[in-house]
């Protein structure tokens, strides 16, 4: 084992009840390297890196680490050995402070007694390292999940940890907070730390590591430097097919005489939008783009009534309806799909089946309950038209993987049979072919006259899809730009620029 | 490398004004103002008459309730982890049969007894707290089964009250530490006459444990932990289970300290006492301001949770015209009240955070 190699695995073998979950895997990484972890979900990512902090473990295989062979037995076991692990979701408490959150489990004693001045200085040192400067005695929820996630990151690396396991850091942050946690990294990564770093992002992966390693089906399909390789030989690697086959999407038709779906006047809500106009047609695709907070998941919000709007007027079908509420949205039927599907979509611990009769249940009201037989009839439809990968309908949701949990989201909105769909961030948190999947169905579902609000972070997406994408900053909407022909470089110039006319002088 | 690594300095008010304290503050608050309602009202009646502002009027307050104080100080730790026990009062029933039955029909010297209902009690909580934790069973289911149980057992050694007559006993109850003043040239007592007794010290001692537990350790800080999110602190590596055990081990020993504290009071034991006495218990933590979702809660506020509950009857004996039962309004009321506020609060700082997340994006 050379010097300079912080760990390797080899020959790694994880049996699954029929299924091999890892084939042969072979990971190294080495002192100073942010290495990327690639691969559809199911691939074996997470399997990988559970089997290294001692989640699951090996059949066959050996990890050498520091050059000692290791084998951890539990999470714990691994942290002690220097593998911090940082997770999608922010696995801190939201009721402590950011400092307590910090060191909770092996806080600085003094005579006995907790030493909380201590606590609090060497938490804001190391925020400071990470050039944040915050009040760590405000309590973890005070802030936002970018700093939440760098909290996270404090905790993982004030023990010595030596390996630092990132898995999806990104998918809840924007593009500055990104680069904040890229230059972490960066920093942490000169100090001689080996980063693994687990993203669906690929640009992300480009920017900030400096090797990757591609699974597929539980099996090793390479390891290569970051210039060795472009990005497109790199989803092909990941998903075994072309790009351009998956992505090979239309833009939904919009018939020359459809009528006028929803319309908006001046609509607005203090504090959260102002003086909104849309205009949408039946079975049109509307890209809603702009920053986290920018506006863009809030007007969805006064259209649907989550928010009430207190000015302007808002238009269904052609009729001037007023939405107090949600149920008043899902009456005119709209249907909308939550950003943070955790919080507001899923409920785990209830099946596919009722997950998806949810809103459909909702929307009859509690004295027209949905029998058996319906719910099942509704559920085996949409897992056969979505492919949502489970066995039956009757496993819980929060067994399954993001991306076919946003399918079963999907699917319960499907159900109610609406002419307004919004989505917000569909796709976040999945991998390509799923997220190929996602923009297919939404298109197809314009074809067949739905009408549907697309709200992403990711401009290429929204541009392949839309037919027409509002910008908007601050509260207010400050370019419609067609999706034909648009480019990336157009929206992030109206962004900068806070105008139409910024984009178009670009 | 910006500006400020060193920790900024806090004024006193943005440090004491946090929003996790506002409602130990509601709680103080209304107290203050029942209290200074009450001794503007009924105080002073003469110079050796029992005012309401009285010392003794007072302390007379921490101490009829002190035995669910005692038991308050263990229910808002279960209630800080996000839990419930009500098992407490049945547990604390249950001492006080044990003790009665042991000394009067068997004989014991009561301090073996007293032993004997403590490895109980606290053998039950930890038994309820590892059932919660292993076996997933909800607290309120576990717990329910626990407080039958006891109750249970507590008739089964008599369906009859047992009066126990012991010089140990006696001398514990009449332990008093009076409150004297300096006054030309010697200690008298203060008038009209006010002491401690030890069922108050034991109360105000456990208070001051309690805190200590949840401000100054591990453990405590785990407990928090807990509330906030189990999931997240078993990820962060906490010890879930031996916190969760601890907490209902330490419940059940503050239940059968209510229970000696009880026994010292009606000196017997009975199998039908302190019926819904878990729910007194309950109700002081969460007028102390103990989220009843966990995560928050303070030892001081559960303190002031029992002055709170104990100053409304006080108020009722003053006045003289009123049914007891409106006590019983009072605190109904109030709990509501406090629920109230409390939802007021977490959406109130919801919002603020919101706020503060909106500005910082």
């Amino acid at each position: 084992m050379p010097d300079h190699c912080l760990l390797e695995m080899k020959g790694i073998e994880i049996q699954f009840p029929g299924v091999k979950a890892l084939d042969k895997v072979d990971f190294t990484l080495n002192r100073g390297e942010v290495h990327a972890l690639l691969g559809e979900n199911g691939a074996g990512k997470s399997t990988l890196i559970k089997c290294l902090t001692g989640v699951h473990h090996m059949d066959a295989g050996t990890i050498l680490y520091d050059g000692k062979e290791i084998k951890p037995t539990s999470p714990q076991d691994a942290f002690n050995m220097g593998i911090s692990t940082v997770y999608q979701e922010i696995n801190l408490c939201p009721n402590l402070t950011v400092a307590e959150n910090i060191f909770v489990g092996r806080q600085p004693m003094k005579r006995g007694a907790i030493d909380w001045k201590e606590i609090n200085r060497r938490a804001a040192e190391l925020m400071s390292r990470f050039h944040m400067d915050i009040d760590v005695t405000r309590p973890l929820s005070y802030y936002s999940t970018a700093i939440q996630q760098m909290v996270s990151i404090a905790r993982a690396v004030d023990i010595d940890a030596k390996i630092l396991i990132l898995d999806e850091p990104t998918s809840s942050l924007d593009d500055n907070e990104v680069k904040l946690l890229f230059d972490v990294m960066n920093e942490l990564k000169a100090e001689g730390m080996g980063i693994i770093f687990i993203t669906h992002f690929l640009d992300q992966v480009f920017a900030v590591s400096d090797r990757l390693t591609v699974l597929r089906n539980g099996q090793l399909v390479g390891s290569f430097g970051i210039n060795e390789i472009t990005k497109l030989e790199l989803v092909t690697k990941m998903i075994g097919k072309d790009m351009d086959t998956i992505f090979n999407l239309k833009r939904a038709e919009i018939a020359p005489d459809a009528p006028e779906m929803l319309k908006t006047d001046d609509l607005g809500t203090p504090g959260h939008i102002e003086n909104v106009n849309i205009t949408m047609k039946k079975g049109e695709l509307l890209g809603f783009a702009g920053l986290l907070g920018s506006g863009r998941t809030e007007t969805a919000e006064v259209i649907f009534g989550a928010v009430p709007a207190t000015e302007g007027k808002l238009t269904v079908n052609g009729k001037e309806v007023a939405i107090k509420k949600p149920l008043d949205a899902i009456n005119a039927k709209m249907a909308f799909c939550p950003e943070d599907r955790k919080r507001d979509g899923i409920i785990g611990d209830l099946s596919i089946r009722e997950n998806i009769a949810l809103a459909v249940q909702a929307r009859r009201g509690f004295l027209h309950p949905i029998s058996l037989q319906e719910q099942n009839e509704l559920a085996d439809k949409y897992i056969k038209m979505l492919s949502i990968a489970t066995p039956d309908a009757e496993k819980k949701i929060g067994e399954l993987s993001g991306g076919n949990q946003q399918k079963v989201i999907l699917a319960r909105w499907m159900a109610t049979e609406p002419d307004l769909l919004i989505l917000d961030e569909p796709t976040r948190g999945i991998d390509v072919g799923a997220k190929a999947e996602i923009q297919r169905l939404m298109l197809e579902m314009c074809n067949d006259g739905v009408s549907v609000i697309f709200i992403s972070s990711e401009l290429d997406e929204i541009i392949r899809c839309s037919n027409k994408i509002i910008v908007m900053r601050d509260g207010n909407k400050v370019a419609e730009v067609d999706g034909e022909g648009c480019t990336q470089q157009t929206i992030l110039n109206i962004i900068a620029e806070g105008t139409q006319e910024g984009g178009k002088t670009a | 490398m910006p500006e400020g690594t060193t920790l900024r300095k806090q004024s006193l008010a943005s440090r004491l004004l946090k929003p996790q304290y506002i409602m130990v503050y509601a709680t103080v608050g209304i107290f203050l103002l029942i209290y200074l309602y009450g001794s503007f009202r009924f105080g002073k009646l003469g110079s050796n008459d029992i005012g309401f502002n009285s010392l003794r009027t007072f302390v007379n307050m921490f101490k009829d309730n002190a035995y669910y104080g005692i038991s308050a100080v263990g229910m808002t730790m279960v209630l800080i982890t996000g839990g419930i026990d009500l098992s407490v009062a049945s547990v604390a029933c249950l001492t006080g049969m044990i003790v009665a039955y042991g000394t009067t029909k068997l004989g014991l010297h009561p301090a073996v007894c007293m032993l004997v209902a403590m490895v109980i009690g606290v053998g039950l909580g930890v038994l309820q707290g590892a059932a919660i934790h292993y076996l997933n069973v909800p607290p309120f289911i576990t717990t329910l089964a626990g407080n039958f149980l006891a109750r249970g057992v507590a008739s089964l050694i008599s369906r009859e009250s047992i009066s126990i007559e012991h010089p140990m006993i006696d001398s514990l109850a009449g332990f008093k530490i009076y409150f004297k003043k300096f006054s030309e040239g010697e200690w008298v007592k203060v008038k009209p006459i006010a002491f401690i007794n030890i069922n108050l010290l034991v109360f105000i001692v456990m208070i001051i444990v309690g805190t200590i537990i949840l401000q100054k350790t591990r453990m405590g800080r785990n407990i928090y932990a807990i509330g906030g999110n189990e999931q997240s602190a078993k990820l962060m590596g906490l010890p879930v289970a031996k916190t969760k055990i601890f907490v209902y081990g330490f419940n059940g020993f503050c239940s059968v300290l209510a229970g000696y504290a009880y026994l010292l009071e009606v000196k017997s034991g009975w199998n039908l006492a302190l019926q819904g006495g878990e729910l007194e218990a309950i109700t002081c933590a969460v007028i102390g301001g103990t989220l009843l979702t966990g995560g928050v809660g303070y030892m001081i506020g559960t303190m002031f949770g029992v002055l709170l509950k104990s100053v409304i009857p006080a108020l009722i004996t003053f006045n003289g015209n009123l049914l007891s039962w409106w006590g019983k309004i009072a605190t109904g009321g109030l709990l509501a009240l406090f629920i109230v506020i409390q939802r007021i609060v977490v959406t109130a700082s919801d919002r603020s955070e919101a706020r503060a997340k909106k500005k910082k994006t």
